[in-house]
């Protein structure tokens, strides 16, 4: 159960947008991203609980926090990641920094700094990355060297250093992974400790205006309570804990950037006058620049709202999904940002215009907290343990699931959903007997259809509720009609991909394996495809008229 | 001092089409809002609620939906928030309004002073405020701007054509604002947001919480009848010019050369 109710949320993300729409104008943060300069006096705003005091959604309600859920905090990021994804990150950088006490720390210790976080309104960092260890952070460099008192641990020395942090100039509260004689481990570490120092911030592709730098730790004390969890060696532990939910909050932030840029192309389109009508009324725009991005946005939109209340109930893990909506919600709204663009022609390619600026930005999230391709690896790791340990079942019982969805509601996309999944099911046995996850390239591509497949899965039950779920702009009719374009596309692109990179790494006999993916039953299901595009091009312009 | 402060919850005009067959606003992805005037006034209520030490009540009327705008209020400083929501009030026009709004604040008892928007903008009548003053048998001062309290004595700045007129009263009084031109409405942290939630429910009143006669109320108690909605006739269509400052200005001067106007 959240804290949070959900006319309080709707009042926040309110509170917050009026606060966008009256301070945040595209050429202040133009303006802020021109000069790569981090926005001392807003930030200021968001922390201060008598003006916004949104961090505060992310603090526990027994240190002085608000507590929100999962399904809160992922509709504060895709307001956030609409507004800016810089200060997004500003935001939920204090929110990462937090993680490893929230996770690591003992009662005591989240009592004092959780604490503190919450009353003095502190800006936190999460520093973990080094020059030798990203995604790989079994590299790790620093070293926390114990200082011992007779006999006894009375703290630590920190030397080594830290890049790509954000919040890293700005932040006064610091979590620090380094090497203890006893493994990896979280250490707290105050702002203007002696030894400890932020470099300049760096000059960045996008989000210009979020606080990066390096931190150097030169011999920094910390006393032993300033061990999260007061044992060595569980900061690796503490570190994956948290994927599940920092993923599918980066994921919501992505959704923001995304769907901020195909509304104000969709709102161009109905403007910008070409051979006698609106772009909106041209067939070829929509569905190449417009609809296909709306589409994979909302598939997004659902996966990461139904894994949130997954979440929500469960509380930890849910790692492979906080991948795939990651992986899947950052592609799809970089895509979708390029393609913003394009729509608005000239216009686009101008710094007049805000998806010039969404590209730069959007890019960041298929870098940090796992790059695409480590998530590609991850899905499809932990998903190819649960093909093998169910005997294929997997991807079959999902499938099931679709038939039975399709047999009460055939206007949701379940048949092909269905057929996508046990076409998948079919490519990863193959991949099994002729031993191709061998090949990297394989096991990177398979973990991007099952991110395809999956989401797809969600969309299609989503479209099949009786009641849309809380944020879906959408009526029932236009929503169905998404879920429908998605599981056909989904269906045609997973299985041909699928097909094509068996053949490709395998000895495999295309012709069977066609056969037994039912490819030619998922082409016919393309019938009405461009029917339903055609009202999702009417729909999308009466959602974000251009009044 | 008992304030009472009045509001409504509507759709946000500035994005609302009318369907051209129908009549009807399309009301798909249009957000509601607290109508602006309201939320001046109730900004007012909660300046002197903390001037004067008062206990400020909000009262709407409306769909289970509406309790959100008496979150809002509850969130911005309002001490006690109460809907009116029952299938009996559906299609009061403002007579009915202003006739289950008053048997609501009988209800709520005490009172000094009531502040009320002074129109909705989804309806532009400017009549409810009038109309509970009235069922009130109270004095009432429209169109005010501004609003000071010295004793039991309300002194209001009432816009009229060509000025402002300064009035005085003895309260128990109603006051209609107007909000300034430049308004922007203030909204409340997450934190006072949250504290709302836990600490000052909104209370939902249906029928059985007032005392009220069913025939005036709803529908039956709505003597209006609507006849037909229609938007205005558009005029004709501006002409937008693309193109640099320099640019625009030359075309511009090019026009008003052409109209003769230089």
């Amino acid at each position: 159960m959240s804290s949070v109710d959900l006319i309080s949320l709707r009042l926040m993300l309110n509170s917050l947008k009026q606060y966008w729409k009256k301070n945040l104008s595209l050429d202040f943060l133009q303006e802020l991203d021109k000069k790569n300069e981090y926005p001392k006096k807003v930030i200021d705003d968001f922390y201060d609980p008598n003006i916004l005091g949104v961090n505060y959604l992310l603090i526990p309600s027994e240190f002085g926090g608000i507590g929100g859920n999962n399904v809160a905090v992922y509709q504060l990021c895709e307001m956030l990641g609409r507004i800016d994804l810089g200060i997004a990150t500003t935001a939920f950088a204090t929110f990462l920094g937090c993680d490893p006490i929230r996770v690591g720390g003992t009662p005591e210790q989240n009592a004092k700094w959780m604490g503190r976080i919450a009353a003095e309104q502190m800006i936190v960092a999460y520093g973990a990355t080094e020059a030798d260890a990203g995604s790989d952070l079994l590299n790790l460099k620093t070293r926390a060297k114990r200082v011992e008192e007779n006999g006894k641990i009375t703290g630590y020395r920190i030397t080594g250093n830290k890049q790509w942090i954000s919040n890293g100039g700005v932040s006064d509260l610091y979590t620090i992974l380094a090497l203890a004689p006893g493994g990896a481990s979280w250490f707290i570490v105050e702002k203007g400790t002696e030894g400890f120092s932020a470099d300049k911030h760096e000059d960045k592709h996008g989000i210009r205006l979020s606080n990066t730098t390096g931190l150097a730790l030169d011999d920094v004390y910390v006393p032993v309570d300033h061990l999260v969890g007061l044992v060595e060696g569980q900061g690796f532990v503490q570190a994956q804990a948290v994927f599940g939910y920092t993923r599918l909050m980066v994921a919501a932030m992505a959704l923001g950037v995304g769907s901020e840029a195909n509304e104000t192309a969709i709102r161009y389109a109905q403007q910008r006058i070409l051979a006698k009508g609106p772009l909106s009324e041209k067939m070829g725009y929509m569905h190449k620049l417009i609809v296909p991005h709306a589409v994979n946005l909302e598939a997004a939109r659902c996966f990461i709202d139904r894994n949130s209340k997954r979440l929500d109930e469960i509380n930890e893990g849910l790692q492979t999904e906080g991948a795939i909506a990651k992986y899947f919600t950052t592609e799809v709204a970089d895509n979708c940002a390029d393609d913003s663009i394009q729509a608005l022609g000239g216009y686009g390619y101008t710094k007049d215009f805000s998806p010039e600026k969404l590209k730069r930005d959007i890019k960041i999230a298929k870098i940090y907290e796992g790059t695409s391709e480590i998530l590609q690896m991850t899905i499809q790791r932990d998903r190819w343990q649960e093909h093998l340990k169910t005997k294929g079942g997997f991807y079959i019982n999902m499938a099931r699931e679709m038939d039975a969805v399709h047999a009460k509601n055939p206007d949701v996309g379940a048949d092909s959903a269905s057929l996508c999944l046990k076409g998948l099911s079919a490519i990863l046995e193959v991949c099994r007997t002729e031993r191709l996850t061998r090949h990297q390239h394989v096991t990177f591509k398979i973990g991007d259809l099952i991110a395809k497949a999956e989401v797809s899965h969600s969309f299609v039950i989503a479209a099949s509720q009786d009641k849309l779920f809380e944020g879906v702009r959408f009526d029932k009719e236009t929503y169905q009609a998404m879920a429908r374009v998605n599981a056909r596309e989904t269906a045609f692109n997973v299985i041909l991909d699928g097909i094509k990179l068996v053949t490709g790494a395998g000895n495999v006999d295309a012709h069977a394996l066609a056969a037994q993916t039912n490819l030619i039953q998922i082409i016919q299901k393309q019938q009405q495809i461009t029917a339903d595009m055609d009202l999702l091009s009417v729909k999308l312009c009466e959602i974000f008229n251009a009044r | 001092m008992e304030i009472i402060s009045l509001i409504k919850q509507v759709p946000d005009s500035t994005r609302v089409k009318v369907d051209p067959v129908t009549g009807t606003l399309i009301r798909a992805g249009v957000p509601s809002i607290l109508n602006p005037y309201d939320h001046f006034a109730l900004e007012q209520a909660i300046k002197l609620k903390k001037e004067h030490n008062a206990k400020l009540t909000v009262l709407s009327m409306g769909p289970p939906q509406a309790e959100e705008v008496v979150r809002l209020a509850l969130s911005l400083g309002a001490d006690r928030g109460i809907l009116l929501s029952d299938r009996a009030f559906a299609g009061s026009d403002t007579w009915a309004t202003s006739y289950t709004l008053a048997q609501a604040i009988r209800k709520i008892g005490k009172f000094d002073l009531i502040l009320a928007g002074m129109m909705a903008i989804d309806g532009d009548t400017a009549q409810t405020g009038p109309g509970v003053a009235q069922q009130l048998r109270l004095p009432q001062i429209t169109f005010c701007n501004e609003l000071k309290v010295e004793g039991k004595k309300l002194i209001a700045k009432k816009l009229i054509e060509g000025g402002h007129e300064i009035v005085e009263c003895i309260m128990p009084v109603l006051c209609t604002m107007i909000m300034p031109h430049e308004y922007h409405p203030s909204y409340p942290s997450f934190m006072s947001i949250y504290k709302a939630q836990v600490e000052k429910p909104a209370e939902l009143w249906s029928l059985k919480n007032i005392d009220a006669e069913i025939k005036l109320l709803g529908l039956e108690g709505s003597p209006t009848r609507v006849d037909k909605i229609y938007p205005p006739v558009s005029k004709e269509k501006g002409t937008m010019y693309n193109g640099s400052p320099s640019e625009m200005v030359e075309i511009l001067i090019q026009i008003l050369k052409e109209e003769e106007v230089i």
